[in-house]
């Protein structure tokens, strides 16, 4: 166990076993009161005994009323006078209003501290757990490549191979290291967007050219997939957001629109923005696999992979659309993916807050 | 390595990656397999109840339905093709979670191809002796005290009268056991036998399945009459019972 856990323990249980004496104190001392009440209750009972007896032993009343002066004495007989019952009940009653506000606001101090602590410890557990979590996907995806690269170059090993199969091969294991590549370079981003070690910048950015730039990149495998890659972007559209970031997000969502469409043997990928209510929307849609609604929000998590291949030659890390909802998180905005079903395309749609041009 | 029979063996392979597919399948072929290939768990399923196979490739983590799911729905369905599983993960509590949803072999990726192509061979290869070690209607049955076990349905009688669907593991050792009756059977015959070589780290799963047997068919479990233990060597069974 861990030096700060034992801290956080030991805390736990001193102000646990703090509570319980605040409990005792106020218990001890309502005891306390009581025994002290009936102790001047029983003195009063004594004074007034012996009031009587010199009463009746003659001592006139004026005498008597002097020398026990908190008693009441009239026509021989003696009690305690009503001020004086009266300052007794009120310093009754003055302790135990003490004992109840310093008793309660003791506990509710050590219960908040016990509250405090509590969740600090379970959110510890929870964040350890995730850990373990993640590094066990991690070391299973990097599994799956590591037995495609070590069964390819045991092929070749093992039996002499027509020069199309080596090169049939070799490309495959080259496409393998890529994709490890690319998911060493996911997952330090995704654990960098986790822990909120990034500074994204805030400025206006102009969508219609990030669109561009992006779409560009991506254009000569779109076309060797038989995907028409459309952009219908408007210029002129300004957002809020990290020109850098805004790179990385709509390469994502372009990426995963391709490989939803690849399986299918090509289709399109259309993209097109729109104005609405002080918010630019980016809308990405494609004639791909699609997913079960259901799965909708299950596409955003880390890992998952709704359709991992499913025969095409893209893979997925199981991490893009993950960081693609942390960035739009980090940068005020929101992405939503929708499809009518398995085989009926999807549309997954960028919001940010519009902005106006920068000041030329 | 050789073409394993003149008539091809059909394999199935269920693997969702396509890389990691594309050379099991290349290999198969190569080693004289005929093969097919189905990329998620239920359409392994689907495939499964139209056709036939001699053996499942089965990854674990598969989209839609789990590799385990997969072999465990199949089990309860009587389908006992023989499942080698290949997975990502795997620690000894996945090995054992593998088997006892029904899979005859566990193969941790990343893996040696060789050693794939030996299991493959390793586990067809005893289907081919059990399958022909129970293909005569003498061999087919085995009745013993009361019971009576039918090695091709995997079906047993217990003296009770109670009907036992048995395991493939549990039936391959009755039959090893039934081959060489009154005769000394050691743990090692038997794992080598029934698994193969190294599947299991120890010989004491043996003695759990013959636990497992004593319990569907003898009289007193505790006072075994027909699977008898010998100390520090293995196990003898005794159709008649022990006098």
């Amino acid at each position: 166990m861990k030096a700060t856990r034992v801290f956080e323990l030991t805390a736990l249980a001193l102000v646990a076993v703090s509570a319980v004496q605040v409990g005792w104190w106020v218990f001890d001392q309502h005891a306390y009161t009581i025994e002290k009440a009936q102790a001047a209750q029983s003195l009063y009972a004594g004074q007034a005994r012996a009031a009587r007896a010199l009463l009746a032993a003659g001592v006139s009343e004026a005498r008597v009323r002097e020398l026990l002066p908190d008693l009441e004495i009239s026509g021989g007989e003696a009690g305690l006078a009503p001020a004086a019952e009266r300052a007794l009940v009120s310093e009754i009653r003055r302790r135990y209003r003490q004992y109840v506000w310093e008793g309660s606001f003791f506990l509710l101090a050590l219960a908040t501290c016990i509250a405090v602590i509590a969740r600090a410890l379970r959110a510890e557990a929870r964040v350890l757990e995730e850990q373990d979590d993640f590094l066990a996907l991690v070391s299973h995806q990097f599994k799956t490549p590591l037995a495609s690269l070590q069964l390819s170059l045991e092929t070749m090993a093992l039996r002499p191979l027509a020069p199309e199969q080596s090169r049939t091969l070799i490309e495959r294991m080259l496409s393998d290291l890529s994709r490890m590549e690319m998911m060493v370079t996911q997952i330090l981003e995704s654990v960098r967007l986790e822990r909120g070690r990034v500074d994204l910048r805030s400025e206006p950015v102009e969508l219609a050219g990030a669109v561009a730039r992006v779409a560009a990149a991506l254009e000569a495998r779109a076309r060797a997939q038989r995907i028409a890659l459309t952009s219908d972007v408007a210029p002129g559209l300004y957002i809020l957001a990290d020109p850098l970031a805004l790179d990385v997000i709509v390469r994502n969502v372009l990426e995963n629109a391709l490989a939803a469409v690849a399986p299918v043997g090509g289709g399109s990928v259309a993209v097109s923005a729109r104005v609405s209510n002080g918010e630019v929307e980016l809308a990405v849609r494609d004639t791909g696999v699609g997913f079960r609604s259901a799965d909708g929000a299950r596409l955003f998590e880390k890992f998952s992979r709704l359709h991992p291949g499913g025969g095409s030659d893209q893979y997925g890390t199981g991490l893009g659309l993950y960081i693609v909802k942390r960035l739009m998180q980090l940068a005020a905005g929101r992405v939503t993916a929708e499809s009518a079903g398995v085989g009926q395309g999807a549309c997954f749609v960028l919001t940010w807050p519009a902005t106006a041009a920068p000041p030329a | 390595m050789s073409a394993p029979a003149q008539r091809p063996i059909r394999v199935l392979v269920v693997e969702d990656d396509p890389h990691l597919a594309a050379g099991v399948l290349e290999n198969l072929r190569a080693e004289g397999y005929e093969v097919a290939q189905v990329g998620d768990g239920r359409a392994a399923l689907e495939w499964l109840r139209a056709g036939s196979c001699a053996l499942i490739v089965l990854d674990v983590m598969l989209p839609e339905l789990d590799g385990l799911a997969v072999c465990r729905t199949l089990r309860d369905e009587g389908n006992n093709t023989p499942v080698l599983f290949l997975t990502a993960r795997g620690d000894p509590a996945d090995r054992v979670r593998g088997l006892e949803a029904g899979g005859d072999d566990y193969l941790a990726k990343p893996f040696h191809l060789k050693e794939f192509l030996l299991r493959v061979r390793a586990i067809l290869k005893r289907w081919d002796w059990y399958r022909s070690a129970s293909s005569t209607a003498a061999t087919a049955v085995l009745r013993f005290g009361g019971n009576e076990v039918d090695f091709r349905t995997f079906r047993a009688r217990a003296w009770n009268g109670e009907a036992q669907e048995l395991t493939e593991k549990e039936a391959m050792i009755l039959k090893v056991l039934a081959e060489h009756a009154g005769e000394i059977v050691s743990r090692e015959d038997l794992l080598e036998r029934v698994w193969g070589y190294d599947v299991f780290p120890s010989t004491r799963t043996v003695d759990n399945f013959i636990l497992r047997i004593r319990k569907r068919f003898e009289h007193d479990p505790a006072n075994p009459r027909h699977f008898l233990t010998v100390w520090g060597v293995g196990y003898r069974f005794l159709a008649e019972g022990e006098p």
